[in-house]
């Protein structure tokens, strides 16, 4: 496994689809919280400080809303389509063929880059925290305290958690055996969350239960309903962790 | 003795018909053997049959005995391996790529090992550039290095002098040549006859998914006597077709 993990983060540590993400997620999700800050600072239009939302406040508690709603759809897609690479390029690139015949079980390959992924992920998510907390000391809201802690550790959670709901790409990747197919699925996932939202199942539907939670400071959905997200994303591991195991080049 | 690598009556169909047919083969120790066929004739569905990449509807696949599904991974850690295309990513360089195979493979001084492989396939000006920016033999050449370094004992490789210098393919003779003298089971696909008789012990034809004869690695005009083969199993399939 150890061999495994080694060779999985090494080859996202050097892809330029790892490196394009990470800067994406942590810069990008900051730079646009930035700016909607900016925007509110210094805007007297009421249009504008009504599409703001919570941002327009110009306080930590907007600016943490603000980037928790950006990271709940942005940072999804950025996760998901690093995680629909990992699987889907060995197909693509060919090098699925070299990880037959190995003395490393296939389902062991696919544990492993799960394994990485979530430790980017979590690496990824605290970072953009202790990014957001910068910028919002930057930005003159003032010191922090514990309630914006608080903030900062429900976005670097929201991000966490997003690894469970990514998990279906992995699978998906793997029988489409394409990068694409994982995306494609990615890009579903987003729009069954936002249409369970407004269906009004949002906190039993775990694909958006961790937006929901955030979003709302954790008051409408349940430790219950958030406690969906480990079968969910334990049913997906194990269909991928198969789905390498029985694999065959018949394609 | 048991063979390194066997089929036993192995038959793999795809749905457009094509595939591999009740074929048996056995790589034993100390011995090369090429196998030789048209584009289409089955020869990479063979080798992924012999190595796992495709279960056989009827028949077996053994590793050193053990059916391959069962095969204990230590068995595993001394087959190398290179099935159309090189175990070599292209964000990672040549060297990076080697260590990650040596990893795989569980290689106990990985260090040496790479040093070594580089050394033998002369990769010293490519081994810190990504592979990406190789040329497709250079590639071809870290595939084939990352396949051997481990000093397999059971050696496939599914045309491995694709796209390599005449320079790299003397090199991988002399190096599958060298192995097979320590011992190494070696299986060998390729179109260049005259290439594969050099260092061949049997040469295998294949034709339509089937095992069709052996040639001779010192039968004078090997390609006229590889058409004539090839034609002979066409003509008797198709007298078969028009019988039924």
């Amino acid at each position: 496994m150890r061999a495994a993990i080694w060779a999985e983060a090494v080859k996202l540590a050097g892809s330029t689809v790892g490196r394009v993400a990470s800067v994406a997620i942590v810069v990008g999700i900051s730079v646009i919280s930035a700016s909607m800050l900016l925007a509110a600072a210094t805007t007297t239009d009421p249009q504008l400080l009504a599409k703001l939302g919570p941002v327009a406040a110009g306080d930590w508690r907007g600016f943490l809303l603000g980037a928790v709603q950006i990271t709940g759809a942005g940072g999804l897609g950025g996760f998901a389509v690093v995680l629909a690479w990992m699987f889907g390029r060995e197909f693509g690139d060919g090098t699925i063929a070299g990880l037959f015949a190995l003395p490393v079980r296939r389902s062991t390959i696919a544990l492993a880059k799960l394994v990485v992924y979530l430790c980017w992920a979590v690496a990824m998510s605290v970072l953009l925290a202790i990014v957001l907390a910068l910028v919002g000391t930057v930005a003159g809201l003032g010191p922090i305290g514990s309630g914006t802690l608080e903030a900062l550790a429900r976005q670097a959670a929201l991000g966490v958690m997003s690894v469970a709901i990514t998990l279906p790409v992995a699978w998906a990747a793997t029988l489409a055996r394409s990068v694409l197919g994982g995306v494609s699925v990615a890009i579903a996932l987003v729009v069954v969350a936002q249409v369970s939202v407004l269906a009004g199942l949002g906190g039993w539907m775990p694909l958006a239960a961790p937006a929901l939670w955030a979003i709302s400071l954790g008051i409408t959905v349940s430790p219950l309903q958030l406690s969906l997200l480990v079968p969910f994303g334990a049913i997906f591991v194990v269909l991928v962790a198969q789905s390498w195991r029985r694999m065959q080049l018949d394609r | 003795m048991t063979a390194a690598l066997a089929l036993e009556k192995a038959t793999r169909v795809f749905r457009n018909g094509s595939g591999i047919f009740d074929i048996d083969l056995e790589l034993a120790s100390g011995s090369i053997v090429a196998l030789v066929g048209l584009n289409g004739a089955g020869k990479s569905t063979l080798m992924r049959v012999m190595l796992g990449m495709l279960r056989p509807q009827s028949g077996h696949a053994r590793l050193n005995g053990h059916d391959l599904e069962s095969a204990p991974l230590a068995e595993w850690a001394r087959v190398g391996h290179l099935v159309e295309y090189p175990l070599a990513y292209p964000e990672l360089t040549a060297r990076r790529n080697l260590e990650l195979s040596a990893r795989l493979r569980g290689v106990a001084d990985v260090t040496a090992a790479i040093d070594r492989t580089i050394r033998e396939f002369a990769l010293e000006q490519y081994a810190d550039r990504r592979v990406r920016t190789l040329s497709l033999g250079n590639r071809q050449r870290v595939g084939v290095a990352a396949a051997l370094q481990h000093g397999p004992s059971t050696i496939v490789l599914d045309e491995p002098t694709n796209a390599l210098d005449p320079a790299g393919v003397i090199r991988l003779r002399e190096s599958l040549l060298r192995r097979a003298a320590d011992g190494a089971a070696i299986l060998v696909s390729s179109h260049h006859l005259d290439e594969v008789a050099r260092i061949a012990d049997r040469i295998v034809v294949m034709n339509a998914g089937r095992l069709i004869g052996d040639l001779a690695p010192d039968t004078p005009e090997i390609e006229r006597a590889f058409f004539e083969a090839v034609r002979t199993d066409d003509e008797r399939a198709t007298d078969e077709r028009a019988n039924r």
